[in-house]
C-alpha cells in the first residue's frame, strides 16, 4: 500500500467512512450486464484496481483479487462504508442506477484522480459495448495497453528524502458545532451552477475557482464562529484542507494515492476578515503550498513517520488503535472542512448529448461534519455538500446564497426528506 | 421551474420546499408540480447504521491489545516462577482493570451511569476474588455495602427517586434493614439476632423518626427550631437504645428488663427536661439560640 493509505484502513469506522464517489449520469438507459462486462475489461488493464485487503502482522496489504467485482444497485445516499464482504473484498463499489454509473471507493486503492481515471475507463467501455459512442476521455488509460509500471509505482517512496527537516505540525483549527441531531446517513445538497458565469465570476475577482469556492466556504465558517464565539481572542484559525494532486506537480501518472493536502485559512482571532482579503488570503496559502520543496518535506514527514523503527516493528494490533486515537488529533482536528475540487472533466464531444450529470462526493466526518466536492462536466459545475446532520443546513445555506449574491444562478437537489426537515 | 424566495436559488421541478432554508414552495392557482428524477431513487432509511465510532473503536481495540499483552506477560512470569497456581488474582485483577478502564472512557459519562457501571464491577471482582476457595464470606458485607452506597449516593439522585419520594424513604429504609439481615447472616450462618434484636430496635428508630417527621410537617411555621430538633432526635435515640437494650437482655438472658440502659434512661431524663423547658418556653429559647444575641 502506499504512504497516504496506510491511515485508511485502521481508522475506517462508523463517520469515518474513508470512501468518496464519483459517478456519470447518461441519457441512456444503464444495462447491468454491459456494465459488468465493462467493470471486467477495466480490472483486466488494470491489476492494481483488482486486489482485496488484508490485515498483516505488521501492517495492512493489498493482495491479488480473483472473485467476481460485484455490481450494485444504486442506493439513497453516496459515500457509505464498503462493507468489504459484500463486495467480494474490493476496495471500490460499482453502483448503477436507471441512468446513472457510479464508483465508490475506499481511499486505501487510490485518490479522486486516480477513481475518476477509472470511472472514465469504465464509462468509455461501456458506451463501446452498448453501441452509444466509442470515445476515449482525455486522461483517461488507454484499455488496449499494458498497464505501465509507473502506474503501480508508490511516488511517495520515490520522493522521500531523509536529509529533509519534517514540516512541522500545526495547531487545531475551529470546527462548527452545528445544531440538531446527526446520524452516519450522509444527506447530500447539490448546487449545480454555471459553469462560464463562475469562472467569469472567478476572473472579475483575479482567483481560480478552488481559491473563490474556498473563500466563500472560509467566509461563511467565519460567520459561524463569530456568532458562536462573541469574544474575538478567543477565536481560532478557520483552515480548510484542500487535497492537491502532486500527478500535476511531479508529472507521474500513478495510479495510486499521489495527493496532499494544502491548508488554506485565515486567523479571525485577529480580526474580521473581507471576502477581498479571505481571497488573497487563501491564494497566498495555496500558491505556498504547491511550492514543491514544501512538498518534499510533507513527504518526508509521512514517510519518516511509516518508516521510523517503532513504526515497522510494532504489530498492527497495537498500531491500530493508536491510529484510531491519534489521527483526530494529526488529520481531522488541523482544519475546519474539506474542498475537494476534482476540475474539469472533458466529456468527449460523441458523448456531450448523453452525458446528462456528472457528480463529486466526499465522505464527512465526525469532527467536520459538512464536506465540499467539486467537479465540473460540460457548461456545468456541480458542488455537492456531503452532511451528517439531520437538519441543520445552515452552511449549504449561506453558501449558496453567498453564490447568488455574487450574481451566480444555482440549482439545488437534494436527498433529504420534507419530515427530516425542520 | 421555481425559485426560493429566500435563498435565490433554483430548485428542482418536483421539490415542495428549499432544501436550504425549508420554505415551502407556493404554486399559482392551477398550477402542477413538475416532476425531475430525484438525485437518488430510494429515500433515506428510517435511521443511520449502528457500529462504534472511530475513537471508542481505538479505545477497545487499544485496551484489548494491552491486556493481551499484560495477560501473557503475568501467564510467563507466573510459570516461570513456579506460582502458575495462584495466577488466578494477578490475571483476573488486570482483565477486571481493563474492563473499568474500558467503562469509564466508552460508557455514558453521568454520574448514574458510571458510579452504578463502577460499583457493579469492583462488587463483580471482589465477589470472584472471594469466591476462589468455593465459598463466600467477606465479599458479601462488603459488596451489601457497596449495595447500600449505591442506594443511597446513586438512586437518591435519579429522576425517578426525586419523583417518588415515598418509595424512596421506603426503600432506604429496606436496604438498611436488608444490610443489617445480611450481616447477621453471614456471621452466624442464620438471622439470629436480626429478628429478636435489630427488627423491634429499627422499628422502634423509624417509627419515632417518621412520628416526627409527620408532626414537623403538620406544624405551620416553616422553621424547625433547633431545640426541637435536639430535642425530638434525643427522644427517639433513647427509646431506641432503650428497646435495644430490652430485647438484647431478652434474646441473651430470656428475661424482659433493663439492664445498660437505666443508666442512661436516668441520664436522659434530666437532659430532656432541660430540653423540654427550652422547647415548650419561647422565652428560654431565645435565650438559648443564635436569635437571642442578634436582638
Amino acid at each position: 500500500m502506499d504512504n497516504s493509505a496506510l491511515i485508511y484502513p485502521p481508522t475506517e469506522a462508523k463517520y469515518n467512512a474513508n470512501t468518496y464517489r464519483l459517478s456519470m449520469d447518461l441519457v441512456q438507459e444503464i444495462n447491468a450486464q454491459i456494465l459488468e462486462l465493462a467493470v471486467h475489461a477495466m480490472l483486466e488493464r488494470c491489476p492494481y484496481a483488482k486486489v482485496s485487503l488484508h490485515k498483516g502482522f505488521f501492517w495492512y496489504y493489498l493482495s491479488p483479487n480473483h472473485k467476481n467485482p460485484v455490481l450494485h444497485e444504486e442506493g439513497s445516499y453516496p459515500s457509505a462504508r464498503i462493507s468489504f464482504k459484500d463486495n467480494n473484498g474490493y476496495l471500490f463499489k460499482v453502483l448503477y442506477g436507471k441512468h446513472r454509473i457510479a464508483l465508490e471507493c475506499f481511499h486505501a486503492l487510490t485518490d479522486g484522480s486516480g477513481a475518476l481515471v477509472y470511472l472514465k475507463m469504465i464509462v468509455s467501455e461501456y458506451c463501446r459495448l452498448a453501441d452509444i459512442a466509442e470515445v476515449t476521455f482525455s486522461g483517461s488509460l488507454n484499455l488496449d495497453r499494458r498497464p505501465e509500471r509507473e502506474e503501480f509505482s508508490d511516488p511517495f517512496q520515490h520522493f522521500y528524502d531523509k536529509t529533509l527537516p519534517g514540516t512541522p505540525s500545526t495547531g487545531s483549527a475551529y470546527h462548527r458545532k452545528g445544531t440538531g441531531s446527526y446520524d452516519d446517513r450522509v444527506k447530500v445538497i447539490s448546487a449545480m451552477v454555471d459553469a462560464q458565469s463562475l469562472r467569469d465570476r472567478c476572473r472579475e475577482h483575479g482567483y481560480t475557482i478552488t481559491v473563490y469556492l474556498s473563500s466563500i466556504l472560509a467566509m461563511v465558517l467565519q460567520q459561524f464562529q463569530k456568532e458562536e464565539v462573541p469574544k474575538q481572542k478567543r477565536r481560532k484559525p478557520i483552515k480548510l484542507s484542500v487535497p492537491m494532486n502532486l500527478r500535476n506537480i511531479f508529472h507521474i501518472d500513478t495510479m495510486r494515492n499521489f495527493t496532499l493536502f494544502a491548508v488554506p485559512g485565515i486567523e479571525p482571532a485577529l480580526g474580521h476578515y473581507t471576502f477581498e482579503e479571505i481571497l488573497k488570503k487563501m491564494h497566498l496559502d495555496m500558491a505556498l503550498s504547491q511550492d514543491p520543496k514544501l512538498i518534499r518535506s510533507q513527504i518526508k514527514r509521512n514517510v519518516g513517520g511509516e518508516r521510523h523503527i517503532l513504526m515497522r516493528f510494532a504489530p498492527t494490533a497495537l498500531k491500530n488503535p493508536l491510529f484510531k486515537l491519534l489521527s483526530d488529533s494529526l488529520g481531522d482536528d488541523l482544519y475546519s472542512a474539506v474542498l475537494s475540487n476534482l476540475g474539469y472533466v472533458k466529456v468527449p464531444q460523441e458523448l456531450e448529448s448523453s452525458v446528462s450529470r456528472m457528480d463529486f462526493y466526499l465522505c464527512p466526518g465526525r469532527m467536520n461534519k459538512v464536506s465540499l466536492a467539486v467537479v465540473g462536466f460540460k457548461d456545468k459545475v456541480v458542488i455537492n455538500f456531503s452532511s451528517f446532520f439531520n437538519a441543520d443546513t445552515a452552511l449549504e445555506r449561506e453558501f449558496c446564497r453567498f453564490l447568488v449574491q455574487d450574481g451566480i444562478s444555482v440549482e439545488v437537489s437534494t436527498n433529504r426528506q420534507e419530515e427530516n426537515k425542520e | 421551474m421555481a425559485y426560493c424566495i429566500k435563498c435565490g436559488v433554483r430548485l428542482e421541478e418536483r421539490a415542495q420546499q428549499c432544501p436550504l432554508c425549508q420554505t415551502p414552495v407556493v404554486l399559482p392557482p392551477g398550477m402542477e408540480r413538475g416532476h425531475s428524477e430525484p438525485l437518488f431513487p430510494h429515500p433515506l432509511p428510517e435511521a443511520g447504521t449502528g457500529g462504534v465510532n472511530k475513537t471508542s473503536k481505538g479505545i477497545i481495540e487499544l485496551i484489548l491489545a494491552l491486556l493481551v499483552v499484560s495477560e501473557i506477560s503475568i501467564a510467563l512470569t507466573m510459570w516461570f516462577s513456579g506460582n502458575m497456581a495462584h495466577s488466578f488474582i494477578p490475571l483476573f485483577s488486570t482483565a477486571m482493570a481493563a474492563l473499568v478502564i474500558a467503562m469509564a472512557l466508552l460508557a455514558k459519562h453521568t454520574y448514574v451511569w458510571q458510579s452504578t457501571i463502577h460499583i457493579v464491577l469492583v462488587s463483580a471482582y471482589l465477589l470472584a476474588l472471594d469466591a476462589m476457595d468455593k465459598h463466600l464470606c467477606w465479599s458479601l458485607i462488603v459488596v451489601g455495602a457497596l449495595a447500600l452506597l449505591w442506594v443511597f449516593a446513586v438512586f437518591t439522585t435519579t429522576k425517578g427517586a426525586k419523583a417518588h419520594p415515598v418509595w424512596t424513604a421506603i426503600l432506604l429504609i429496606a436496604s438498611l434493614l436488608g444490610y443489617v439481615a445480611l450481616i447477621n447472616w453471614v456471621v452466624a450462618g442464620a438471622l439470629t439476632w436480626f429478628v429478636p434484636v435489630a427488627l423491634p430496635s429499627a422499628g422502634v428508630l423509624f417509627l419515632g423518626v417518621g412520628l416526627f417527621f409527620l408532626l414537623f410537617l403538620t406544624r405551620n411555621k416553616t422553621r424547625i427550631p433547633l431545640a426541637d430538633l435536639v430535642f425530638f432526635n434525643l427522644i427517639v435515640l433513647f427509646l431506641t437504645f432503650t428497646t435495644l437494650d430490652l430485647f438484647m437482655t431478652h434474646y441473651r438472658q430470656g428475661i424482659w428488663r433493663l439492664n445498660w440502659s437505666v443508666s442512661l434512661l436516668s441520664a436522659a431524663v434530666v437532659l430532656m427536661i432541660l430540653l423540654g423547658g427550652v422547647s415548650a418556653s419561647r422565652r428560654l429559647r431565645r435565650y438559648f439560640t443564635s436569635q437571642h444575641r442578634h436582638d
